[in-house]
């Protein structure tokens, strides 16, 4: 009698047990199957954010790829106008060879290469300081006589100009600053030695005009030296600053 | 027998109805769970079927090995060693030995009947 009882207590307690431990594993089973489910959507984070990473680089590359079409297009244009170019060439021999020297000329003229010929080269000195006179000012070199000169080299056809070495292009200042000129913000003492590539003797006679520049530089007590015929070189403008 | 049916029913519908959203980087400590519960079932299946099943150590290990390997994947986390990948490994092994076993013992048992039936 007692033992069927026992036995009966066991088991009932024992499909208790059992129905907690399926209880249990319903549950997992289930809430994880939920969670999948819904996770499938878009709670998964990391895969999630990986997707949109590969999104994002994907549109990197069709972005660069677009570019390099355009880029490519634009390339094949301009191999066609080359070609379109050196067609014409090809055509037209001589007129190329006339523009070269043009483009060389012109280079001259706007200072990018360094230049090399005869010319002119002129030194204005101060005067002689001399007792008769009271103001200095009418004995030193001013930067309207290196104007003067300057200019009219430019007018007998001077290619280049350089004062002490440094080159003149068509934007350049020249400033009077006391004893000293600057010239594009960089200073020279006299004597000042203004060098001009052209024809030598064009340059010289211009500038011994009678009445001319020269006269006039005498006349303000200027010392006057020309060198002409010399061979004279100059940097370009780019390399100097 | 009934009761135990009773459980599962009630717990899959607790569990499919249930709407707690718990943070994603927990959902592998609930697969591991899920992967725990299956291995202890599987066990103690085989278990039974090898007459050395004991109430005590199913239920103990159940719901041990369920905890044990939820902790276990939380201090991976939180050490920054995939401690998960072993506990799967190790629940992965055993459900398909067990499950295994089970097939075997099955095998065995229904030939033996044939046998049985053919010599009568």
């Amino acid at each position: 009698m007692k033992k069927p009882n026992n036995h009966k207590r066991g088991k009932v307690s024992k499909s208790i047990v059992f129905s907690i431990v399926f209880l249990v594993l319903g549950f997992i089973l289930a809430y994880s199957y939920s969670l999948s489910q819904s996770d499938d959507g878009s709670d998964n984070f990391t895969a999630n954010s990986q997707f949109e990473k590969e999104e994002s680089f994907r549109e990197e590359l069709i972005e660069q790829q677009e570019r390099n079409k355009t880029l490519r297009e634009e390339m094949l244009a301009k191999q066609e106008a080359l070609q379109e170019f050196e067609s014409a060439f090809s055509a037209g021999q001589e007129d190329y060879s006339e523009i070269a020297t043009e483009a060389e000329k012109l280079r001259r003229y706007v200072g990018l290469m360094p230049v090399e010929g005869e010319g002119l080269k002129v030194i204005l000195e101060d005067g002689e300081y001399g007792t008769q006179a009271v103001n200095p000012n009418e004995y030193i070199v001013h930067e309207s006589h290196v104007f003067q000169v300057i200019h009219e080299m430019y007018i007998s056809g001077a290619e280049a100009v350089a004062i002490n070495g440094q080159r003149i292009h068509s934007n350049s200042t020249i400033v009077c600053t006391g004893p000293v000129i600057e010239v594009d913000g960089i200073q020279h003492p006299a004597p000042f030695t203004i060098e001009a590539i052209g024809k030598p003797d064009v340059l010289a006679a211009s500038l011994e005009l009678p009445g001319g520049v020269l006269d006039q530089l005498v006349n303000d007590n200027v010392v006057v030296t020309m060198a002409e015929g010399l061979e004279i070189t100059m940097p370009a403008l780019l390399s100097e600053s | 027998m009934w009761l135990s049916i009773l459980g599962l029913i009630l717990g899959v519908s607790l569990g499919l109805l249930t709407d707690i959203r718990i943070p994603p980087e927990y959902a592998n400590y609930l697969s591991i769970a899920v992967l725990a519960a299956l291995d202890t079932l599987f066990g103690g299946i085989r278990a039974h079927l090898q007459q050395v099943y004991d109430d005590k150590v199913f239920v103990s290990g159940f719901f041990f090995n369920i905890l044990l390997a939820a902790g276990l994947a939380f201090l991976g986390v939180h050490l920054g060693v995939d401690l998960y990948l072993a506990a799967i490994f190790a629940f992965g092994v055993r459900l398909f030995q067990n499950i295994a076993v089970i097939r075997r013992i099955l095998i065995s048992k229904w030939s033996d009947k044939k046998e049985v039936r053919e010599s009568v």
